[in-house]
């Protein structure tokens, strides 16, 4: 041990710490200074944890404690707080750079040193200073707009007041700062990590190493002895099913006699601190005896194969959708296209970790209540998937401040185990697995291989489609099917295709489980459509971008699932790319000598909101004070839904937005919402909110009153419940054709990159994307899931892969650094959607839609070669080119 | 189809067709009726309905129609006046999947 003494937020510190003790653990775990985060496992990866050392960045997870005699530490707590922000922390919230904010504590850091050394920066010198910091919502465009604009700050030149939009400038289409936004910026908002409680255990979880074994033999007789250990928890120590539903009674909580994917859990050791948990880990023997491998759904189809889960069969889910006669429109068109797409598995990547609190509480009755907080978009029924699995009734779910989730979310994953070892051990328990935990244990981006033909006629117009398509469902179901139904809802995309011949098959392997990632399902389906346009538009000697307008699809034409449409704003979105268009293929066609060459990319998608089944509740009350409180479990790992339901309310009440309450985190006092997926919290939940605070306003018009207690001495309750439902679904089980959704939102996306023929590197230069979601509720949230969405879809398209066993860490994922970005441009486009609140629709998922097919189809203008299976890695492009020599 | 995804259906009850989902619960909250719960709770196995019956639904459905949700533990003990056990007893499916489901609540919405 070691005597240090240093200053911290401008407070003399004298800590004694084992020297190599990470300064990123002192000032979290002893000084409680919960603003640094932790994302890589403390590999200088992230630059979650960044802080002010003597003057200079440092990655407080590298910096060893024994070092830091006499240093000068400053955290973002130390920067400013809420009441009295720093100028850069007023610059992050006003410039919509803040989404999650899980990264922005680090940033604002990183900045920090940045603007003291040079308060003019340029943008390379703002990349350079914040290259070790990630962040997986924003595409980074906002965050160098806020370093930007905090030395405009800074400089004197403007002042934050002078840029925050003016309360009286109006509520709707205005974009007034997040309400949560300021909290993230002073790290004073709670993330599930950041919660301490005395004397919790902490735990350890064993994993399969294997795809596919028997578990033979559990010895824990040699752990259960280590120093600090609780106990071990094993299946025969779960109260409850063990089962953790969602909508398919198939993934234990922990194995009992069988692993089926690289991660299954198998036990967990509690202790009273992680090194203590890890430690006993260690020293538990487990015997797996392998079983033959799913290696995919080819393998799994074949009849001779092993049936993963007894009372399944391996193909578990069987659609085709048929329209008109897609045979005979094949065999009479003018020119058809037939190619075989693949996507990969890939990691959602959301820069939090999973973890889970779990603590007992009394009720109101004095009996004991299990409290899980942790990272769900769906509490209501997590709750209730937690309590059938537990055996534990008596259950509450808070949703703790989340960094980022795009889907992996759907599911229960780490609550289950923190839950079950609350209850065994009666104590309250810190779940808080690694990064590289993390990537085994959860959900991933489902793999699709897909047979396409798409045809047209003689004049050019599409005439049929066929996509017979596999999807690797992985071990566990989760939401498998309602990918596949997802897929074939948006199937046709933005066209008018009279026949239609699809089918989707879902297959049970021994690969990690699939479940819900930003589109699910749409991005990997319309990545085969887009691509076979460009294809088909080749063939046939038409520009891709006329080929698209001309098959629009129009107001009462039906899209595959034989629907009928009442509006369709997609040909206006043309248009309005049109110029762009033109601009980029002169510039490109003036590079294409060299090595390297330039390429210009489409693609566009309409992607489903307000899905068929789909229904949502809300409750809102009106407070003593005329305020109004809404009581809705709209999660909001950082899209932007406590802006969204802030303007609803206020606009539609007449009222400031600082007399909007929200509450959603609770299931102790929110409405059963629904998940924060599928895009669907504005135009369900928002409805919903509508439809409550309509009730709410009849009855304060028809007495005149404006408190809550005095409209209930008029005799109406204060309260009122509202709803969004929509028309039931599912589809057709024999044909697919069925209720589709209520609206879409439409874009079109264009990609201009330069492809280096040699190497096979691609560089993107820039991303157009118009994009048509309804009146805008706040541009900078919408905007900025626009960048975050086509830097993702970047990220799909050209790099990233998850493959079990090998990605463990944010390096050997190939997260998005602020070196990858590209110039970004978007169009709006505001058709009024006559269902949606206030005519709006959602953008959360759209913005990837069209992405990973407008690079592909760039790369084949630029260097006259498809690659047909993502990621588009080098390598592959270079094979492509190999191919054609 | 060969799926074991989960089939939600709609049946005749009481003269009037309701949708279910896979665990049986109503879709709608709207769709119960007094009769829905009698035909429902005679399909059960109840061997009678008391005024006790009657009165652990009523609660639930003025709470849920006030919440948006099904109550806690805690408020359905003091809303009701009776212990976890005399719930249990009452609806010998238990508290959700008796007396939550004949009381007419969805389940909490998911995607399905």
């Amino acid at each position: 041990m070691k005597k240090i003494r240093l200053r911290v937020n401008g407070v003399s510190r004298e800590v004694i710490v084992d020297p190599e003790t990470a300064l990123l653990e002192l000032l979290r775990d002893d000084l409680r200074l919960t603003g640094a985060k932790q994302s890589c496992d403390r590999k200088g990866q992230c630059g979650a944890c960044m802080v002010v050392v003597d003057g200079q960045a440092v990655r407080s997870c590298l910096a060893k404690v024994g070092d830091l005699e006499g240093a000068d530490v400053i955290t973002v707590e130390g920067l400013g707080t809420p009441d009295n922000p720093h100028l850069i922390q007023q610059a992050f919230v006003l410039s919509g750079a803040i989404q999650c904010g899980f990264c922005t504590p680090g940033m604002i850091m990183a900045t920090k040193v940045l603007l003291d050394a040079d308060p003019n920066p340029t943008v390379e010198a703002i990349k350079h200073a914040l290259r070790r910091n990630l962040c997986r919502c924003t595409g980074y465009k906002k965050i160098i707009e806020a370093v930007q604009l905090a030395g405009r700050f800074l400089r004197g030149e403007t002042t934050p007041e002078a840029v925050r939009p003016d309360a009286a400038g109006g509520i709707m289409g205005v974009s007034h700062p997040r309400p949560s936004a300021m909290a993230k910026a002073c790290g004073t908002a709670y993330f599930t990590a950041d919660y301490r409680i005395a004397g919790a255990l902490e735990l350890a979880v064993l994993r399969s190493h294997l795809p596919h074994a028997r578990i033979v033999s559990i010895d824990a007789s040699e752990a259960q002895k280590m120093p600090g250990v609780a106990g071990v928890l094993t299946a025969a120590d779960i109260r409850g099913t063990n089962i953790l539903k969602y909508l398919v009674a198939d993934r234990p909580l922990l194995c009992r006699d069988k692993v089926r994917y690289i991660g299954d859990p198998i036990l967990a050791v509690a202790a009273d601190t992680r090194q203590h948990a890890e430690g006993a880990l260690a020293a538990v023997k487990v015997a797996l005896e392998p079983l033959p491998t799913l290696s995919g759904p080819e393998v799994a189809m074949d009849p001779a194969a092993v049936q993963l889960h007894p009372e399944i069969p391996n193909l578990c889910f069987d659609q085709p959708q048929v329209k008109g006669d897609a045979e005979a429109a094949l065999r009479e068109a003018a020119a058809v296209v037939e190619a075989r797409f693949k996507t990969q598995i890939n990691h959602q990547a959301p820069l939090e970790p999973e973890a889970t609190i779990a603590y007992w509480e009394k009720d109101d009755a004095g009996e004991d209540q299990l409290v899980i907080i942790g990272r769900s978009i769906n509490i209501h029924y997590h709750l209730g998937m937690l309590q059938s699995a537990l055996g534990w009734e008596n259950m509450r779910y808070i949703e703790a401040f989340s960094g980022g989730q795009f889907g992996i979310k759907i599911d229960v994953i780490s609550e289950g185990i923190a839950g079950a070892a609350a209850i065994h051990f009666k104590r309250p328990v810190r779940y808080i697995p690694s990064l590289a935990e993390s990537m085994l244990a959860t959900s991933k981006r489902h793999a699709f291989d897909m047979r396409v033909k798409l045809a047209a006629d003689a004049q050019g117009k599409l005439t049929a489609y066929g996509n017979d398509f596999f999807v690797d469902n992985g071990a566990y179901h989760s939401i498998g099917h309602v990918v596949i139904n997802r897929a074939l809802l948006m199937l046709s995309g933005s066209y008018h295709i009279p026949n239609i011949a699809a089918r989707g098959r879902l297959l049970y392997t021994n690969n990690p489980w699939g479940s819900a990632a930003r589109g699910a399902g749409p991005p990997q389906i319309n990545f085969a459509l887009e691509c076979a346009m460009d294809m088909l538009a080749e063939k046939l000697g038409i520009d891709p971008f006329d080929f698209r307008l001309r098959n629009s699809l129009a107001p009462g034409q039906s899209k595959s699932t034989g629907r009928v449409v009442q509006e369709w704003p997609f040909p206006e979105l043309m248009e309005a790319m049109r110029p762009h268009y033109r601009r980029a293929v002169k510039e490109a066609a003036a590079s294409r000598s060299g090595k390297v060459k330039r390429g210009v990319g489409l693609g566009t998608g309409a992607f489903g909101i307000g899905g068929p089944g789909d229904t949502a509740v809300a409750a809102v009350e009106l407070d003593p004070d005329g305020g109004i409180s809404v009581y809705a479990a709209a999660a909001d790992p950082g899209e932007g839904n406590d802006s969204m339901l802030t303007q609803l309310t206020a606009e539609f009440m007449g009222i400031g937005m600082d007399r909007v309450r929200l509450h959603t985190r609770d299931t102790g006092n929110t409405a059963a919402s629904g998940p924060a997926a599928g895009s669907r919290v504005t135009y369900m939940i928002g409805n919903a909110v509508l439809d409550a605070l309509g009730q709410l306003k009849a009855a304060m018009q028809e007495t005149g009153m404006k408190t809550g207690p005095d409209l209930e001495a008029a005799g109406k309750p204060r309260r009122y419940v509202g709803r969004k439902i929509n028309e039931a679904g599912p589809l057709d089980p024999q044909t697919g054709q069925g209720p589709s959704f209520e609206s879409q939102v439409h874009a079109v996306q264009m990609v201009e990159l330069e492809v280096d023929t040699e190497s096979g590197k691609v560089r993107i230069l820039k991303m157009t994307t118009a994009v048509d979601a309804g009146p805008v509720i706040n541009p900078l949230n919408l905007t900025g899931q626009l960048e975050g969405g086509m830097d993702m879809g970047v990220g799909f398209a050209l790099r990233e892969e998850y493959v079990a066993g090998k990605t463990k860490d944010w390096v050997s994922f190939k997260f998005p650094t602020i070196r990858d970005t590209f110039e970004m441009e978007t169009i709006i486009r505001e058709t009024p959607r006559p269902k949606g609140p206030f005519k709006s629709t959602g953008v959360g998922e759209m913005c990837l839609v069209p992405t990973a097919p407008a690079v592909v189809n760039a790369i084949r203008n630029a260097a006259g070669v498809w690659v047909c299976e993502l990621p588009a890695t080098p390598e592959r492009i270079k094979a492509a080119l190999a191919a054609t020599r | 189809m060969t799926a074991p995804q989960p089939q939600r259906g709609v049946r005749t009850i009481a003269g009037r067709e309701i949708a279910f989902d896979d665990e049986g619960f109503f879709e709608s909250f709207e769709a119960w009726s007094e009769d829905a719960f009698e035909e429902l709770a005679r399909a059960s196995g109840l061997p009678s309905i008391t005024e006790l019956h009657r009165q652990v639904i009523r609660f639930l459905r003025e709470y849920y129609a006030c919440n948006g949700r099904a109550p806690l533990n805690n408020q359905l003990r003091t809303g009701t006046g009776m212990s976890l056990l005399e719930l249990d007893d009452l609806f010998p499916e238990g508290i959700k999947m008796g007396a939550r489901r004949l009381a007419g609540l969805p389940n909490p919405k998911t995607c399905s």
